[in-house]
């Protein structure tokens, strides 16, 4: 009965994307609760508030805009601070055909590996692109970075599903010392680095080491080999079932090393399953850890070089994060309010990553999208593969990274600007329609706007302008698609 | 890119997109000309195993009793075990070392003396964090303390080798590898033969007009642009979709493979093609590493295929060509309870080109018995990494400024190769 049920709702929501897809009705749009595209874009101005809003959220869409501009900045944030009191049933409703992102390991069992891992990866990117809940959105993919998990290994492709739902979701905005439990203690996790294999009689270090260096403490956070070793002495038997309810956590006794153990200078007796709870306890509450998340966050919002450009920042970050042992808001609340929102100086841009240059480009073009296969594919040509990135360090979140391998951005602008993508589309009658744009030059200059923040300056638009027109590129619709391409492609839209 | 904006600054740049649709499209590589020209020297091939390869399963010490002690399941068996099939038994190198069976299409490149093996090579960082290892190996430094950029990029900056070419330094895969990353900017590139603009004539064409005008080659990001473009251009004119390998040489469908395929390509059209890069993943053999079947060992042929179609596909071209093997560290002596390896010290380097000391084993060997260990118990370092990697630029790539490529450490010579 499950199946088929699920079959005839997958059905029913092709059905309806591709109807939608292909029209792009209004009747469509109103029914999902979008906003449809506002118009006047002339009288949106706000650079700043445009910078400020692309690092918050996956590229600002024009309504976003308006109303940081009417409300402010800090009561913008304020508001994304509280995800649950804003409507977001427009993007449920989007999701809602995904039933693999509910079930548990054991209901997954019996799936398609595809099937479960194109759902996850759907859901994730459609709620990239659609949510009004942003901020949460962003905090998702940062928290999914620092908990890097690769699909490719073992039964991780459903166990994902779940950690994805109750570790990251679950956590995304709440407590850092739950959240850091909670991976501990997902099957996904264990699995992926191996702690499922850590045995009394050899321990296997692989999970104990990245849990301080890449979860917690951080590569420099104060300690040595011999605390990797203790730890995962501390955490062997942490495991994941194999019968009766297999792909569950489980604390396998017999294979527990029942020793003393002294971690990061603390004696550790020997309990059983508290030993490791403890030791994720000191590691929760350790400065370094404190130190070590407030200098990744300052990283994702403010600065590519967050010591050297926001040390006073990220100081205060880490105060925050120690003072509320770990919550998460207070310490955002630092990073956003009193530095991003508040700065009078904005430190050097930052390149996108691509999953945000390919979300940004969907939501500022307002596509339509059922985020599926043709985008996860741009993404891996790009350097980011969703749910793929091999090793747990998670994709680099530094401008140097990313620089060198422009090709794929731009073959993308251009499909997407073609509607050579499959499954997404760009209404560009209704889009030129809503511009108002009466001819190339004003056309020009409200793409600007409405992909880079400002108009374009007067002499380039024009030489832009005169060179499609000698080569016989002179209607606004034909113009049009082109002049996104290029701005897409453009330098400018690589930063946020 | 490091400097600080002001806010204004900010505003200005994002704001200040097109101008000059003026510029010529072939725009020359840098804004200074350099003075003189440095000797082009060797192709360099770069080949990175992520994850930390296990060198004591690669380049076996069968002559070592401790080594069969510390790994009862994964021990590659002595060449002359009659308990192993003899497909499962070390390929003995010279009465000690062996290759490890997986390896044994790299045996006529070792006979003719162009494969080398340095063993218990490695780094001083004892962090055994594959990030922290492998950033200090790209940045070719002993600690953090030092210059951001890669050793690789170093070099291509101090070495004025007046080439224009936009492929002078290309990282194959869809990142360019902090070891490339510098002051003369490196493209990354998945396929060569999928890189150029699809879809409608008309609107590419058009499309790539705009991006001239829109990349101006006067900040990091610009010359990158114009890079791609100038390569664009520049594999138009090739056919890599017709290309036929030489000598019968036949590359493994991997990754691995094609990205070798396409270097070999690159460096027989004589594009201008100075430095390449290549990663090879998936060495963090903690669980289920396997002996002589499994994991590893598909990892080892792997790797083990595509040099050997590369040796035999450019042989013609070894005399100037230089190929390095590297992983950020070794993995722990005794194996683990989950048949797998954890993370250790020493590793090993390969050398691979018509002028490597090849067919032998070089650096000194610590042993891996009691008292021989280094730490929790792994391989010691004998030869710094960076040995090699100096001696390879100033011996193969005539650069001798070695000290501005590893500031801080003092690089000696082995005999690893020679100079023509």
């Amino acid at each position: 009965m499950r199946v088929t049920r699920r079959e005839f709702l997958r059905l029913a929501a092709l059905t309806a994307a591709t109807a939608a897809v292909q029209a792009c009705s209004p009747v469509y749009r109103q029914l999902a609760g979008d906003p449809i595209l506002p118009a006047g874009w002339h009288s949106i101005s706000g650079n700043w508030t445009f910078s400020v809003l692309n690092r918050l959220t996956f590229g600002a869409r024009l309504e976003e805009r308006q109303l940081a501009e009417q409300i402010g900045l800090a009561g913008w944030i304020e508001e994304q601070l509280s995800p649950n009191a804003l409507d977001d049933s427009a993007t449920d409703w989007r999701v809602r055909a995904f039933d693999s992102l509910h079930m548990t390991a054991d209901e997954l069992d019996g799936w398609e590996k595809r099937d479960v891992i194109a759902e996850l990866k759907q859901a994730t990117i459609l709620r990239q692109v659609y949510s009004k809940r942003q901020l949460y959105e962003i905090m998702v993919e940062f928290w999914s970075d620092h908990f890097n998990i690769a699909i490719t290994k073992g039964l991780v492709w459903m166990l994902k599903t779940v950690d994805d739902r109750e570790v990251i979701r679950a956590n995304a905005l709440g407590n850092f010392g739950d959240l850091l439990r909670a991976s501990a203690h997902s099957p996904a996790m264990l699995i992926y680095l191996d702690n499922q294999a850590n045995h009394k009689d050899h321990p296997n270090e692989n999970y104990a080491r990245e849990l301080m260096e890449l979860h917690s403490l951080g590569v420099d956070g104060g300690y040595t080999q011999e605390d990797v070793m203790e730890l995962a002495r501390c955490l062997t038997g942490w495991s994941v079932k194999k019968h009766f309810w297999p792909g569950e956590f489980t604390f396998n006794t017999d294979v527990h090393d029942m020793n003393e153990k002294v971690f990061l200078g603390r004696d550790i007796r020997p309990e059983g399953i508290g030993e490791g709870e403890f030791a994720l306890e000191i590691l929760a509450a350790h400065p370094s850890t404190a130190q070590h998340i407030a200098q990744k966050l300052v990283r994702r919002f403010v600065s590519d070089q967050p010591m050297e450009e926001a040390g006073w920042l990220v100081e205060r970050a880490a105060n925050a994060f120690q003072s509320t042992n770990g919550d998460i808001q207070a310490v955002l609340r630092v990073v956003l309010l009193d530095g991003l929102a508040a700065m009078s100086e904005i430190p050097s841009p930052k390149f996108k990553r691509p999953l945000h240059y390919v979300a940004s480009a969907l939501r500022l073009m307002n596509a339509e999208s059922d985020g599926s296969l043709a985008l996860h594919e741009a993404l891996s040509l790009m350097g980011q593969p969703s749910f793929q990135w091999p090793t747990p360090d998670g994709p680099p979140d530094t401008s140097s990274a990313w620089l060198g391998n422009l090709l794929p951005r731009w073959q993308f602008s251009l499909e997407l600007t073609q509607n050579q993508l499959a499954k997404t589309y760009i209404d560009w009658e209704n889009l030129l329609a809503i511009s108002g744009a009466q001819d190339p030059a004003e056309l020009a200059d409200l793409l600007g706007v409405l992909l880079l923040g400002s108009p374009l300056p007067e002499t380039g638009r024009d030489d832009l302008l005169r060179d499609f027109e000698s080569s016989g590129v002179k209607e606004m619709n034909e113009i049009a698609p082109i002049l996104a391409a290029g701005l897409l492609a453009s330098p400018n839209f690589q930063y946020r | 890119m490091n400097k600080i904006l002001t806010r204004k600054e900010f505003l200005q740049a994002a704001a200040a997109v097109p101008y000059a649709i003026r510029w010529p499209a072939w725009i020359p590589r840098l804004s200074f000309a350099p003075e003189k020209t440095d000797p082009k020297g060797d192709v360099l091939v770069v080949i990175f195993l992520r994850g930390a390869a296990d060198a004591l399963n690669m380049v076996v010490p069968h002559g070592e009793q401790a080594y069969y002690r510390a790994r009862p399941t994964l021990a590659i068996p002595r060449p002359d075990d009659s308990r192993a099939a003899l497909n499962q038994r070390a390929l003995d190198l010279d009465g000690f070392f062996g290759f490890h069976p997986g390896m044994a299409s790299l045996l006529p490149s070792w006979q003719e003396g162009q494969l080398a093996i340095i063993h218990a090579c490695g780094a001083p960082d004892e962090s055994r964090s594959h990030f922290k290892a492998m950033e200090l190996m790209e940045r070719g430094l002993s600690d953090e303390h030092g210059p951001a950029s890669g050793w690789i990029g170093r070099h291509l900056a101090v070495h004025h080798t007046n080439n224009p070419s936009p492929l002078r330094a290309i990282g194959l895969g869809s990142m360019v590898p902090l070891s490339l990353q510098g002051p003369v900017p490196a493209t990354a590139m998945q396929s060569i033969v999928d890189f150029h603009l699809g879809g409608d004539e008309r609107a590419a064409r058009q499309f790539q007009s705009a991006m001239h005008s829109l990349y101006l080659p006067s900040d990091e990001l610009g010359i990158i642009g114009r890079e791609t473009l100038n390569i664009l251009d520049t594999l138009e004119k090739l056919d890599p979709s017709d290309y036929q390998p030489a000598n019968q040489a036949t590359y493994p469908q991997s990754e691995f493979g094609v990205g070798l395929r396409q270097i070999a390509m690159l460096v027989k059209a004589q594009v201008g093609l100075e430095v390449a890069t290549l990663d090879l993943g998936g060495w963090d053999t903690h669980f289920a590493q396997g002996s002589t079947s499994g994991l590893m060992t598909g990892l080892i042929q792997n790797l083990s295929e595509g040099l050997s179609a590369f040796h035999a596909d450019l042989h013609d071209h070894m005399g100037s060509l230089t190929v390095v093997v590297m992983s950020e560290f070794g993995r722990r002596v005794q194996e683990n309870a989950s048949l797998g390896t954890d993370h250790g010290h020493g590793g090993l380097m390969m050398l691979m080109g018509g002028n490597v000391s090849g067919g032998q084993i070089l650096g000194a060997w610590p042993g891996v018995g009691d008292g021989q260990l280094f730490g929790p118990g792994d391989l010691a370092v004998t030869t710094d990494y960076r040995d090699v990697l100096g001696e390879v630029l100033k011996k193969r790539l005539g650069n001798p400024n070695l000290d501005s490529i590893f500031p801080d450490f003092r690089v000696r010579t082995h005999g690893f190769l020679q100079e023509n």
